[in-house]
């Protein structure tokens, strides 16, 4: 690596620090919030930390709903839609960056095409279908909607990562009697992992931070999403704002950590040394 | 190209109905068929023809709206004991919060997957597409008496009553009194211009760390602040005739009143979007002096020190502001539970309701809630001994003063003419207008604009 | 199929041409079913008469649009979509790529702030949305309140005082949100290029822009495409950070197609001016999406 000159390590340091301190605001907000007792969250006097850490409410939270039902059906949703968006976009991004065909634009076109109703423009649709299908407050549906609506960020995602790399190492290997798909397996998967990883962690975050679908779709409250069950601090006469900030971290943290395990994995696929361009 | 295309249509059309028709064999009973066989009655000489899971059950799907912070603690205590009560009869209660009722509600219905009940504020839409079931239909003799007169023809259309009144709140004007003093106010203000004085000596007083006066104009409630200052200016919705006339001369001076509220910084700062949710909760928190709020305002660990006031006025009779929402009954051809048999779904539903006004489950109710009750005997017994039910989440007695109080203010209140079809328009109108006029625009041209809009 | 016994010519032929369809068949059928069918719910409803308790009525033709496109509301919602996705897509493709590259760089912590720029894209919309109205609020908000104790101001601040000052915070919030996702795709991008490339520019004596325009920026384009377009259509079809702040409110003044078009069918009960509206905005992305495609289709092209 080339060496910094001393300014460019300061203006690098003051960048990062001012990234750093907008991106903790809002959380520290979220977190000092979320510690104070009602009287202090309108009071006239207004203090940045709370005057009386109210550690109780991370724990009431889970008390005043089923907070934990709440996680478990969005890992479910987030886990099932990643799985099912990835096994569905890798072939699909792999036909339409290594293989010609006639109508090729016209497939690129439709998955952009297919992205362009918002979820909140086809609700109607959407219900009608889950409907139709016996698949209306069920997580199977949430799973299929998750996926198909995060086609288009998996497919575009994996053909970009697939046309940086050179199709030489698999028809090398295909010479050395490798069907396509042990080609596809075993040379351009374990090349293209941080594209892959960077897929999964989209659409997981995507699934995950879902909103609207489960809203409409999902009517038992123990089938909801952790998005849509922190609804219940909205109530109608009184906004919980510290339960609901409590469970929101709550919330933000698996998939931070998901983040962070992954990563680690995402920088071994680099190390791996197989990415030549 | 066109081949390749035309073959991969057929292909996912093809795929998508078998997908469609695996998912038969999905547990919701919801599938039967509309079979001929009655169901629910047991003795019925022919068997069901179908043998569904849910068996001969009467499936009642019921959506209720949020209430409060334990509306959803309160239910499914109700579910299990009706279940108890009626074996065959299969009670599913959702609970959906207001800020998403009316969008849960109307995909279902878009899409025939109503409730059997809903709980919501409004009804004329369903009766202009023939959804609802009249009243009479399910309402037994002794639920009828005992509806107060004034709630059972409130939900009056063309001749017909369509829903039954779940529960009713007022309004009034609360005033944190130790603020009000220590600024030099020793009364709530009864006309605009002891608002304007007090509001003053508000700001004067403690500049801008209390907010002097809370006001939501915003898409939440914005209709009901239009009611407060046209009713007691001697505007309104509706004239003398029960004509729309929004845009009358009083209702203009209201509106423009509205906009020097704003003007001279006597509200909170954003009174388009903030709900009455959060002034309620810095009254509460005695960060704001006064707002006109709904009788259950007041959280029990509130240590303000406020009065209840009428609404000020400018005609010299103030007119207080009554809320009731409803319970309505869908057709069978929209709903998603599908019973078979009519009849006995109505019985059904007629079983929920007797049992839900039962004197002290539904007095237990309105005292776990905090709202009005509609019916006389729980008013009665509420106004002398609420003490015997908990209020939702603190298990605090109940207040039979507060009860007592409330129910005869309740009885003089002015309601929203919301059984009417254009209510929804008219109810976005005002909010429009309110928005617009306090964003400087002209109050009179406003407010004729939405009235042809509204009157046709 | 490699495994099976090889079949005549012919039909291995065809079969090989059916190769790429079979592969994307998965794919393509999931959204088939799932989006392609409520599309046509939504076509279907544009050209429908919805009774206002959302029944289908009839078909009334184009009158739907009418009543849309002859509203003022309709028309300053549509420049507001227009300017909510450029500013947001423009600022955090900008930020989110120089964001990529300062963390491509080796420095200490470096682990650190990649973490914490995941954090805004790891949270709900809908919960962002919350905390920042409760940050931007006057009367009891988190910013005057740290401003004032720092002894910046000393009486706090209508923040949205007027209804550009709210969309301008709503815009500021979707950059907020969008920067992390543009931050990632560049990184991937960056991280699959060898540092021979590097190398080789500085042996030549290459600036820090030729190396950025001449190595770099060609290199992560395919990450950057995709980006830029997925981030036009989010963006575009944005929801929970509008309606979660003001709305659309004050006035009707702040909305986008996608508010809008919610308020229409769920608020004021008009499901088909609603879908109408929803017809139009896909009609003016797909415009948008088929230029860009394109030009960028004709520029991979060129390069192979």
């Amino acid at each position: 690596m080339r060496k910094r000159k001393p300014w460019q390590t300061t203006l690098l340091y003051l960048f990062v620090f001012v990234v750093a301190i907008v991106i903790i605001y809002p959380y520290f907000v979220m977190f000092t919030t979320a510690a104070k007792t009602d009287a202090e969250m309108y009071s006239a006097n207004m203090t940045i930390l709370p005057l009386e850490w109210q550690w109780s409410n991370f724990i009431n939270a889970w008390k005043a709903a089923p907070v934990f039902r709440y996680f478990l059906n969005s890992l479910l949703v987030a886990g099932g839609a990643t799985l099912v968006a990835i096994i569905c976009g890798i072939p699909a991004a792999y036909a339409m960056a290594r293989m010609r065909f006639k109508g090729k634009g016209f497939f690129l076109g439709a998955v952009i095409m297919s992205q362009m109703f918002s979820p909140v423009v086809l609700l109607v649709g959407i219900y009608r279908l889950m409907t139709d299908m016996h698949l209306a407050n069920s997580l199977v549906g949430l799973i299929l909607l998750n996926a198909a609506f995060n086609q288009a960020f998996a497919i575009w995602l994996l053909r970009g990562t697939f046309l940086t790399i050179s199709s030489e190492m698999e028809q090398a290997a295909k010479i050395d009697g490798c069907g396509t798909i042990q080609a596809l397996i075993r040379v351009l998967l374990p090349v293209s992992a941080p594209g892959i990883v960077t897929a999964l962690i989209f659409v997981f975050i995507n699934a995950w931070n879902e909103y609207t679908i489960a809203l409409t779709l999902i009517s038992d409250d123990i089938m909801k999403p952790i998005t849509v069950g922190i609804n219940v601090f909205y109530g109608y006469n009184f906004i919980q704002w510290q339960y609901l900030f409590a469970t929101s971290l709550f919330a933000t943290i698996p998939v931070i950590i998901l983040f962070l395990c992954i990563e680690k994995h995402l920088v071994a696929g680099l190390t791996s040394g197989g990415v030549k361009g | 190209m066109k081949k390749v295309l035309a073959l991969m249509l057929a292909m996912a059309m093809a795929l998508s109905l078998a997908a469609c028709g695996g998912g038969g064999d999905n547990p919701p009973p919801a599938d039967n068929p509309p079979a001929t066989t009655p169901a629910g009655t047991p003795s019925d000489s022919t068997p069901p023809s179908d043998p569904a899971p849910s068996g001969d059950k009467i499936n009642l799907n019921v959506i209720i709206s949020q209430y409060g912070n334990y509306t959803q603690e309160w239910w499914p205590t109700f579910e299990k004991d009706f279940e108890d009560t009626y074996s065959n009869i299969d009670l599913n209660i959702e609970i959906v919060s207001w800020n998403d009722l009316y969008t849960v509600v109307s995909t279902r219905i878009g899409t025939d997957q109503a409730p059997d009940i809903l709980n919501i504020d409004t009804f004329a839409d369903y009766v202009a597409d023939d959804l609802l079931v009249p009243a009479e239909e399910y309402t037994s003799d002794e639920l009828k008496a005992k509806l107060i007169p004034s709630f059972w023809s409130a939900n009056e259309l063309d001749g017909t009553v369509w829903a039954l009144p779940i529960l009713a709140s007022c309004r009034a004007l609360f005033c944190n009194m130790d603020l009000l003093n220590e600024a030099g106010v020793t009364a709530p203000p009864k006309t605009w211009d002891e608002v304007d004085a007090a509001c003053q000596a508000i700001k004067d007083k403690f500049g801008g760390s209390i907010v002097p006066w809370g006001l939501d104009i915003s898409q939440d409630e914005g209709q009901a602040a239009f009611s407060y200052y046209t009713w007691n200016n001697g505007g309104g919705f509706v004239d003398e005739k029960g004509d729309w006339a929004l845009n009358s001369e009083a209702n203009v001076e209201a509106m423009n009143y509205i906009k020097s509220l704003i003007d001279n910084g006597y509200c909170n700062a954003n009174p388009y979007t903030d709900t009455r949710y959060p002034l309620q909760d810095a009254f509460n928190a005695g960060s704001q002096a006064m707002m006109i709020g709904a009788c259950n305002m007041m959280s029990a660990d509130s240590e303000v020190n406020y009065v209840v006031a009428d609404l000020p006025t400018q005609t010299g009779t103030p007119v207080a502001m009554g809320v009731c929402d409803r319970l309505m009954v869908f057709d069978s051809s929209v709903t998603a539970s599908k019973n078979s048999d009519e009849a006995a779904r109505l019985d059904a539903v007629s079983k929920f309701f007797d049992f839900f006004y039962d004197t002290n489950r539904y007095s237990e109710y309105m005292v776990f809630e905090g709202f009005l009750p509609v019916t006389t005997d729980s008013s009665e017994l509420l106004s002398k001994s609420a003490d015997q039910f908990a209020v939702g989440g603190t298990g605090a007695p109940g207040d039979s003063e507060y009860f007592a109080n409330f129910s005869s203010i309740l009885l003089s209140c002015d309601f929203y003419p919301s059984s009417r079809s254009e209510w929804i328009d008219v109810k976005q109108g005002v909010i429009e207008a309110e928005q617009r006029i306090c964003q400087g625009e002209d109050a009179q041209a406003v407010l004729d604009e939405i009235q042809a809009r509204v009157a046709g | 199929m490699a495994k099976q016994p090889k079949p005549p010519v012919t039909i291995r032929r065809r079969l090989r041409g059916a190769e790429p369809y079979l592969w994307m068949l998965p794919s393509m059928l999931l959204m088939a079913v799932m989006i392609l069918i409520p599309i046509f719910t939504v076509f279907r409803y544009s050209v429908s008469e919805i009774s206002r308790s959302g029944r289908i009525k009839g078909f009334n033709g184009l009158e739907n649009f009418k009543d849309v496109v002859s509203s003022p509301n309709f028309w300053h919602t549509l420049t507001n979509t227009l300017v909510w996705t450029v500013v947001v897509v423009g600022f955090s493709t900008v930020i989110g790529f120089v964001l990529a590259l300062v963390l491509n760089q080796k420095f200490p912590g470096r682990k650190l702030i990649r973490a914490l720029v995941i954090f805004p894209w790891a949270t709900s919309l809908i919960i962002q949305a919350v905390i920042w109205k409760y940050i931007i609020n006057a009367d009891y908000g988190s910013l005057n309140v740290i401003l004032t104790k720092l002894g910046l101001i000393d009486h706090f601040i209508n923040w949205t005082s007027t209804a550009e000052a709210f969309f301008a915070w709503e815009c500021w919030v979707g950059i907020f949100v969008t920067v992390p996702f543009v931050t990632f795709c560049v990184l991937s991008g960056l991280q699959s290029i060898d540092s021979s490339y590097y190398e080789a520019a500085e042996i030549d004596g290459a600036t820090f822009w030729n190396k950025m325009f001449k190595v770099t920026l060609p290199l992560v384009r395919p990450s950057l495409t995709v980006s830029t377009v997925l981030n036009i259509i989010y963006v575009f079809n944005s929801f929970p950070i509008i309606w979660t702040i003001s709305k659309g409110d004050p006035a009707d003044k702040t909305h986008t197609l996608v508010t809008y078009l919610y308020k229409l069918s769920f608020t004021n009960n008009r499901a088909g001016q609603a879908a109408a509206v929803s017809v139009i905005g896909f009609v003016i992305l797909a415009i948008c999406a088929s230029i860009y495609m394109i030009m960028s289709l004709r520029g991979e092209e060129a390069d192979q």
